[in-house]
């Protein structure tokens, strides 16, 4: 009975060892993720010692060694697998056999299975998908219990004399059973609550890294700014409750938040070591205030000691850096290094985002202005033309046409807005359609069917124009007989539909390989009210041809004459 | 005085030209051409010397148009449009001269003293006009163009030109010589062409002639003298 004890008191120094392994950087292996060779190497290296450690605290015992040697084989074995519970078991055991003594060979042996048990529940369980349960006090437990009784059977079938062996185990058996096994459950509890406790931190930083990232990433949307950077800053502090925030570009302070704001002055340079690192090296630094103090570079009385810089990437590359610090006052400090990286990550995401929205407006701008180049010079120079016959026989005539022909430029060459009404978009398209009626004369009428009460829809600028300009290039200017145009506006079902029809049927093409000023209609309504609204084409030829632009109808244009739908 | 004719879609384009050609005091007048297939029509009972020909007009382009007419027929061309979408500057070894609307006076007096010179020269108008893509055909008050590929066969009777497709039969104001010029088409007989894609099968007759069934079961006549190239044709 006193031999239990002595192994339980045994399994104490084991608890010791546990807990420092915990606290090692070798505790970070055990995530349950597949391990890399290297970690494998430091784990191997690590269990060997601490079975060899086993055989050195055991009792001596009639010749034998009672001892908590199998716990390392066999946690081994769990942890990294048969491959390693047996290099454990075999160095182990060799270690064992080297001492001598009428068991050295069977111990040697069985050290050695041990470790091949572990390996097997290892197996076991990361075949059957629950390799969580490797980390189970319950199943080190029953693993051990199993691996020592079959060690105990081997001593008994090896051991010779075969007397002294029953003797042996008879003494021995149940105290290192039970010794082990209660070491090894209480060795994977500790690494298990090592484990959570890990978690439950990462997990709170994470939850703090999204809850700063949600309220500043709209800010930052707007552009990286110092106007924008003086409120994340804000937001920031508040919400981490750091000391204080920095917020620099490349090269400058653009906004600083907390204490030591008296000397670290926006506008200043860059100049800490940790954040020039940062900046430099695109990785987040810390300065935790224990091992790596920050040192204000400015100030030697500055109350900041730990550090964590953020870089903000774009695209590879780093246009700044967010840095929090906290005071040497401070005991438990509200940052961390992983903090930093799911904040830098977050963070150069929304960053690549925003230029990507920035460069997705610049090209709808200049497709616009592409709209806009877009005026046929045919049309410009035939109305000249035209205007120029005209003068000669009716000089007031003239005048008008020339008005109509400045007014249509004017709009043209920089419209006021990108969205307009459709009254304004109709006034505009009807000093074009004014000069074209003189043009082609009694070859073209134009006929409007437009439901007055959608006279405010606003819709975007040069909706209707490619489409009055189609009909009457591709359409009346190319028929012989009289051409006619249908303008309509009307509502239907959930819809407002802008349509222009005409007689010639002259140009059935698919939308795809219409000209340049449709398909940039379509892409433009598709992308303002998505893709389900946008332009269809209805053609028969030689009959006519229905161009029609779909939008959703909204509350408050319309009411009247849409109120049935 | 050159005989010039002018052709333009735009009413108001056709006036304004008229009064700068009237005002240069160096042309005749014959008239103006709203469309490509009146034109054609005029420059074959006028015959004139100088055509202001605008290129963007329905239904046939001002190229189509040159494309129409009889080499032996054939005006000298001064093109007229309001952009130079066509890079007209390529055309210029073929082409007389070109102007760009609006016109001016003086611009217009160049063109004058280019004409002049030209004809004085005696030098023929020779324009590389492009092959027919299609045959203008009156069809009630339309003009309704066929293409070539629809084409069966062509005829001549007096009371002029027919196309015949799958549709039926069309009347043409072109002449089978420019048919058989301009298109791949194919004489079979005096007054016959015929496309050889629709030919189901060449009977040979006595006396060396011979007589082909198309696949719409029409039967045209090959003359001898046509034989010999239908067969060279067709590598019989």
């Amino acid at each position: 009975m006193s031999l239990i004890f002595e192994l339980l008191q045994q399994t104490a120094v084991i608890i010791v060892v546990a807990y420092l392994f915990s606290k090692s950087p070798a505790m970070d292996y055990l995530s349950g993720a597949r391990l890399q060779p290297r970690q494998m190497l430091v784990l191997y290296v690590v269990f060997s010692l601490f079975s060899i450690l086993g055989t050195y605290t055991g009792l001596p015992i009639q010749g034998a060694i009672a001892n908590t040697r199998a716990i390392g084989a066999v946690l081994a074995g769990l942890i990294g697998g048969p491959i390693l519970g047996v290099a454990v078991g075999i160095t182990a055991g060799l270690h064992r056999f080297s001492l001598g003594g009428f068991t050295a060979f069977s111990c040697g042996i069985s050290t050695t299975v041990e470790g091949l048990i572990g390996g097997l529940v290892f197996f076991f369980l990361v075949q059957r998908k629950k390799p969580e349960q490797l980390f189970l006090p319950s199943v080190a437990f029953l693993t051990t219990l199993v691996a020592e009784i079959l060690q105990m059977s081997i001593i008994l079938l090896l051991a010779r004399p075969f007397g002294d062996a029953v003797a042996l185990v008879k003494v021995i058996a149940l105290p290192m059973i039970c010794a082990n096994s209660i070491g090894a459950a209480l060795f994977m509890s500790m690494v298990r609550d090592q484990r959570r406790m890990r978690d439950k931190v990462g997990a709170r930083f994470s939850a703090k890294a999204f809850t700063v990232a949600d309220r500043t990433l709209g800010i930052l949307s707007r552009g990286f700014s110092p106007e924008t950077a003086r409120e994340m800053a804000e937001v920031i502090r508040q919400e981490t409750g750091v000391g204080a925030v920095a917020i620099t570009d490349r090269e400058r302070i653009l906004a600083f938040s907390g204490i030591g704001s008296d000397h670290h002055c926006t506008g200043n340079p860059v100049v800490s070591r940790w954040s020039k690192q940062a900046l430099a090296e695109n990785k987040v630094v810390f300065a935790d205030g224990y091992t790596d103090h920050f040192q204000c570079p400015l100030s030697s009385g500055c109350p900041l000691r730990s550090a964590l810089v953020v870089p903000l990437r774009l695209d590879q590359e780093v246009i700044g850096t967010i840095s929090l610090y906290e005071p040497k006052t401070k005991l438990f400090l509200n940052i961390n290094r992983s903090f930093g990286e799911g904040l830098a990550t977050l963070y150069s995401h929304q960053l690549l985002r925003s230029r990507y929205e920035e460069q997705k407006s610049l090209l709808i701008q200049s497709e616009l202005k592409l709209l806009q180049a877009q005026v046929n010079p045919h049309f410009l120079f035939n109305s000249l033309n035209t205007i120029m016959a005209i003068v000669r026989k009716d000089a007031n005539r003239a005048r008008q046409l020339l008005m109509q022909l400045s007014n249509f430029f004017r709009t043209n060459l920089k419209p006021q807005s990108d969205i307009v009404t459709l009254e304004e978009e109709l006034n505009h398209i009807s000093a074009y359609l004014e000069i074209e009626k003189a043009r082609f004369g009694e070859r073209l009428t134009v006929n409007h069917e437009i439901d007055p009460a959608l006279l405010d829809l606003r819709i975007p600028v040069f909706t209707l124009q490619p489409l009055i300009e189609n009909a009457i290039k591709h359409g009346i200017a190319d028929l012989l007989e009289r051409g006619q145009i249908w303008i309509r506006v009307y509502c239907q079902e959930k819809l407002i539909v802008i349509e222009v029809e005409d007689n010639a049927g002259n140009y059935c093409e698919s939308l795809n390989s219409q000209g340049l000023g449709i398909r940039l209609v379509d892409r433009r309504i598709k992308n303002v009210y998505g893709s389900e609204y946008g332009l269809t084409i209805d053609c028969e030829p030689q009959q006519k041809t229905l161009v029609q632009v779909k939008l959703p109808l909204v509350k408050g244009v319309a009411n009247d004459s849409c109120a049935n739908y | 005085m050159i005989r010039a004719l002018i052709i333009d879609d735009e009413q108001h384009a056709r006036e304004e030209l008229e009064h700068l050609v009237h005002e240069t005091g160096a042309f005749e007048l014959l008239g103006s051409c709203a469309n490509a297939i009146d034109a054609l029509r005029r420059i074959r009972i006028e015959k004139p010397e100088l055509l202001f020909l605008d290129i963007e007009m329905p239904v046939l382009n001002g190229f189509e148009l040159l494309a129409m007419i009889e080499d032996e027929l054939m005006p000298h061309v001064v093109f007229v449009t309001a952009y130079d979408e066509h890079a007209l500057k390529a055309f210029e070894e073929k082409t007389l001269d070109y102007l760009l609307k609006p016109v001016s006076a003086e611009r217009l007096m160049k063109t004058v003293n280019k004409v002049r010179e030209t004809i004085r020269s005696g030098k023929l108008p020779q324009y590389q006009v492009e092959s027919l893509r299609c045959i203008p055909c009156q069809f009630a008050n339309r003009v309704k163009l066929i293409h070539i590929i629809d084409v069966e066969h062509i005829f001549s009777d007096l009371t002029g030109i027919h196309v015949v497709t799958s549709e039926g039969q069309f009347f043409t104001e072109l002449t089978l010589k420019i048919l058989e010029e301009r298109t791949p088409l194919l004489r079979c007989q005096r007054q016959h062409l015929v496309n050889a894609d629709k030919i189901d099968e060449i009977r040979l007759l006595d006396n060396g002639l011979a007589e082909i069934k198309t696949y719409l079961g029409h039967l045209l006549p090959v003359s001898r003298r046509y034989l010999r190239q239908l067969k060279v044709h067709l590598v019989l």
